[in-house]
């Protein structure tokens, strides 16, 4: 039963990621703030690229287009432009993975900034071309620039819970 | 050169079909299929309208399940906040209280001399408009796009346009209606663009939203000056769409911009009224 358990445990442990991007994309979560009325970030960017990059057995193409495809819904935008759009995320991420040997926080950085100019470039895209809604550029220039600079952070919290997962896979 | 090149070839290849022990699919293959979803979305056919608004419903209905905690803990937070400034909040209303009652006997005087001068000039008297309520499921802004969905769709007779109220202030129209849910485009949405009249001076404009808390004013005539009384903005029909004498908010001057402070707080919308059509008095003539 013990045994039961705690691999009930560490299947819910590796499953962390997933819930918390199924989660962001569905609920009400916010990432703008009016208070500090330039402030927004895309999280689902940072978790994807994050994820993909370090440990793709934990998040899979499949859920991140699902995902995508929550977002859209939840956001009345066409059907496909978030999925597109982390799917292009993945795609960068999936890149500097089998082109890099040894990564650290300093390359995952840098390369983050390609990953953000696609994705939002995929979806400025779309969004111009295909749909009725007015995109502000200096929201977006600005989503973008708080994503890269949250990262780092996002990043360390989320070593911390590979090792914590990792240690408990080893136990 | 071409080795560099063939590299990233190879790597690219790689990283769009290489599928891992957990991947099912293959990059390549996921972004085909989010390209075919993205067309049939865009191609306006009737079944795929009926097979959206479906998902859309559902989606809600989770979406507003797995909200609840966010809901709860914002819920309890001002429960909190109310009950520590109940006293500070108490004393204004009494103050508050004692204006409007001197305002009432105004307001009564002045409803009674409208009736008069109604039936000296023979106008169609007409009542407000039905209203239907509803609550807010979900409450999700992007930085692109502030809107509200609510729990009332085609089935209870919402159209697309329809305006929507709160408190009885204009909080917003109806942009997009599923069978049992229907979203809201907040005024303060960048999308959004209203027909006003700013009273009593009855000057026309367009109420824009700008993606902050405060829509500015546009298309005012050059030579605007706003009067000391001039304050209080109204949708004015003017679309065909809204009905006239909605309240809206109150002109604030920002950095030289005309904005305008809603009445309708869009950050605290949790029931609202979509507006469904004008009622004619059965005593009008």
């Amino acid at each position: 039963m013990a045994l039961v358990l705690s691999k009930f445990r560490d299947s819910l442990f590796r499953l962390g990621p997933l819930i918390l991007l199924i989660y962001i994309c569905i609920s009400e979560f916010h990432t703008q703030f009016y208070y500090w009325a330039i402030f927004s970030f895309n999280l689902q960017f940072i978790v994807i690229y994050y994820w993909i990059l370090r440990d793709p057995d934990i998040l899979g193409y499949g859920f991140v287009f699902i995902c995508g495809f929550i977002n859209d819904v939840v956001l009345s935008l066409p059907l496909g432009t978030s999925a597109l759009s982390y799917l292009f995320v993945s795609l960068v991420a999936a890149y500097v993975r089998n082109a890099t040997v040894r990564t650290s926080l300093f390359t995952d950085w840098f390369t983050f900034v390609v990953a953000v100019f696609i994705g939002n470039f995929i979806y400025f895209f779309l969004m111009n071309r295909f749909a009725d809604a007015e995109i502000e550029y200096a929201t977006l220039f600005y989503n973008s620039l708080f994503t890269f600079i949250l990262y780092p952070l996002f990043w360390s919290i989320f070593e911390v819970y590979k090792k914590m997962t990792f240690a408990r896979r080893n136990d | 050169m071409s080795t560099s090149r063939d590299d990233f070839g190879i790597v690219i290849r790689s990283a769009l079909l290489q599928r891992g022990a957990k991947q099912k699919f293959s990059l390549f293959v996921l972004i085909l299929l989010s390209l075919f979803i993205f067309i049939l979305d865009n191609s306006n056919l009737k079944p795929i309208k009926v097979l959206r608004s479906l998902i859309n419903d559902g989606v809600y209905r989770l979406s507003a399940v797995s909200s609840s905690p966010i809901k709860f803990s914002g819920a309890s937070k001002d429960f909190f906040v109310k009950h520590i400034f109940t006293y500070q909040e108490n004393e204004r209303l009494r103050k508050e209280l004692e204006d409007l009652k001197s305002k009432d006997f105004q307001t009564s005087f002045l409803e009674a001399e409208n009736n008069k001068l109604q039936d000296v000039l023979g106008l169609e008297k007409k009542s407000p408009y039905s209203v239907i309520n509803a609550k807010v499921i979900l409450d999700k802004n992007s930085p692109y796009l502030n809107s509200v969905i609510i729990n009332k769709g085609s089935n209870s007779g919402i159209k697309l346009g329809m305006p929507v109220l709160n408190e009885g202030y204009l909080a917003g129209r109806i942009v997009e209606v599923n069978f049992v849910s229907s979203r809201i485009l907040l005024l303060n949405d960048l999308n959004s663009r209203i027909p006003v009249v700013i009273s009593p001076s009855g000057t026309q404009a367009i109420l824009s939203g700008a993606g902050k808390r405060q829509p500015s004013l546009e298309y005012l005539p050059d030579n605007f000056m706003l009067g000391e009384k001039d304050s209080l903005v109204f949708t004015s029909g003017k679309d065909g769409v809204l009905f006239p004498g909605i309240a809206v908010g109150k002109v604030v001057i920002d950095d030289n911009k005309k904005m305008v402070n809603l009445f309708a707080n869009p950050d605290q919308i949790n029931f609202v009224s979509v507006a469904l059509k004008q009622q004619e008095d059965s005593g009008a003539r």
